[in-house]
């Protein structure tokens, strides 16, 4: 306890004593934070929209007519990609092609007898699995014939791709300048300090003495500039998802208040994480090379 | 605390021989300087001594503790036995005079009323009560390695490692640290100083090792700081 009070009061001294640059330290947390953070909202929001979309595709199989359809859609619902599988009997297809077909539904009186046979509306997880599962239908001996929209499916999954790269590059690129300017801060914190860090270490200090007021320093910034993000968050997400909806209505945003909550605690405790690892690493490489004997 | 060298040498990169084959012993309680002319091989001794140095062959051994074998977690530990003060003194200079001396006790967790007790007495004991609050900066040379003496105590060592404490004072205040440092002594600190001092030497007799070019050229007790 006693010791946490003197290393809690070095903190606070070493924060007072190097205002301006934790201040600007802070700042560039918090820009960066918040870039991350809306670059992820962004992101879920693509996700979302990709998810939506990639549920609505719709795969469908032609069953033989000895084959029963029953059967074959229990088997098909096993495959990992399905999501359901819905049997169409040859009536409910005839009422549908009737509907589509709208006032000229007569013609198909003059064919007489039924010629539509079972078929499957299989509904997928993801776009990118499609092919495959096109794949092993064509193999299943009860399925005569497969259709789909395959350009649909093969452009969702490639925006799909592009918009995983996309927030992944994102999320990197912002983790790692704030890690650099976390680490950096500290640094010159801790360069600027060499000299009391020896005498600290001659007089019998532990290096794990000396370099906690540093990490302290360091994940206190990342902590609040996290904080200032996530407040930044709130007040910028919010009215921009309320002026996309009403400019889009069909446009389904994610705008959960507890959702977004969520997310920011998140991203205050990701924060502090990264400045508590940054300034780990940095004050013991630091503690190391200086404290080495000769 | 004992003090043992044995075939020390030390060469620094790329080949520069600070000290060469240096067997000594310092008994606990003793007094001794360590003298001989810059670039003789004293600070290179005293910091083998505080661990600062290690030794290129040989070893060095103080109490039960050889310094060589000794792990990074260990030697805050062994420093805290050892009372240091320098030539440039070595203060914070953003603290004042109390801090500087309390923050050796603060760094072993010893309670923060009791740190006030034994600052305040070890400030007492080498004659800084008045300037107890004033930062380094406000302090004249003298003051300062006062400072440094008395944050050196504040652990009640066992060792006192003196690396020219009077190098940049005048006769008057180097006679003053002297006194200090006898004291000390008396108490029954071993105490190790180097020095150029003539006077000093002369003045206070004690066991004299006399360093050239690294080699361990005299050892005399009671000697001057020339050999007789």
């Amino acid at each position: 306890m006693i010791t946490l009070r003197y290393i809690l009061r070095d903190t606070l001294r070493i924060v007072v004593r190097n205002w301006v640059l934790g201040f600007l330290t802070l700042l560039t947390a918090a820009a960066m934070m918040w870039i991350l953070g809306l670059a992820t909202l962004c992101s879920m929001n693509i996700q979302s929209l990709l998810l939506r979309l990639e549920s609505d595709l719709i795969v469908q199989a032609y069953v033989h007519k000895d084959s029963n359809p029953e059967n074959v859609a229990i088997a098909i619902r096993k495959l990992p990609i399905v999501a359901d599988v819905r049997a169409i009997s040859p009536d409910d297809a005839l009422a549908r092609l009737q509907a589509r077909m709208g006032s000229q539904a007569g013609v198909l009186n003059l064919i007489g007898e039924n010629p539509l046979g079972w078929s499957l509306e299989i509904h997928v997880k993801t776009a990118s699995g499609v092919q495959g599962l096109v794949r092993n239908l064509m193999s299943m001996s009860e399925i005569e014939d497969v259709v789909y929209s395959g350009m649909v499916v093969e452009r969702l999954a490639s925006m799909s791709k592009i918009a995983d790269s996309a927030t992944a590059t994102m999320f990197l690129l912002s983790i790692m300048i704030t890690s650099l300017v976390v680490y950096n801060t500290i640094h010159i914190s801790l360069y600027s300090r060499r000299e009391e860090i020896n005498i600290m270490f001659l007089i019998g200090a532990t290096r794990a003495y000396i370099a906690t007021p540093f990490v302290l320093e360091g994940t206190l910034l990342s902590l609040l500039g996290a904080l200032i993000a996530a407040l930044g968050i709130i007040f910028t997400y919010f009215p921009g998802v309320r002026a996309l909806q009403s400019a889009l209505p069909f446009l389904e945003i994610v705008a959960d208040t507890r959702v977004i909550t969520q997310f920011c605690m998140l991203l205050v405790a990701f924060g502090a994480t990264l400045g508590w690892i940054c300034s780990c690493i940095v004050a013991m490489r630091f503690m190391i090379s200086t404290t080495k004997p000769l | 605390m004992n003090i043992k060298f044995s075939g020390v040498t030390k060469i620094f990169k790329p080949d520069i021989i600070a000290v060469r084959d240096v067997d000594l012993e310092i008994k606990r309680g003793e007094f001794v300087y360590i003298i001989g002319a810059t670039g003789s091989g004293k600070s290179t001794l005293i910091h083998m001594i505080t661990r600062e140095t290690l030794p290129t062959k040989g070893s060095v051994s103080v109490g039960n503790l050889n310094l060589k074998n000794m792990k990074s977690s260990e030697i805050p530990y062994y420093r805290r036995d050892v009372g240091v003060v320098a030539q440039d003194f070595k203060l914070i200079s953003h603290l004042t005079v109390f801090e500087n001396v309390a923050f050796v006790m603060e760094t072993m967790s010893v309670p923060p009323n009791l740190v006030k007790y034994r600052a305040d007495k070890v400030i007492d004991q080498v004659g800084l009560r008045r300037r107890r609050n004033m930062t380094p900066l406000q302090l004249s040379g003298g003051e300062q390695q006062r400072v440094a003496i008395a944050r050196a105590l504040a652990n009640t060592p066992s060792l006192f490692i003196a690396d020219e404490p009077t190098g940049n004072l005048d006769y008057h205040t180097s006679d003053d640290i002297m006194k200090i440092l006898l004291s000390i002594n008396a108490s029954g600190v071993t105490v190790v100083m180097s020095t150029h001092n003539q006077s000093i030497v002369d003045t206070y007799p004690q066991r004299v090792l006399e360093l050239s070019q690294g080699r361990l050229v005299r050892d005399e007790q009671g000697g001057g700081y020339f050999p007789l």
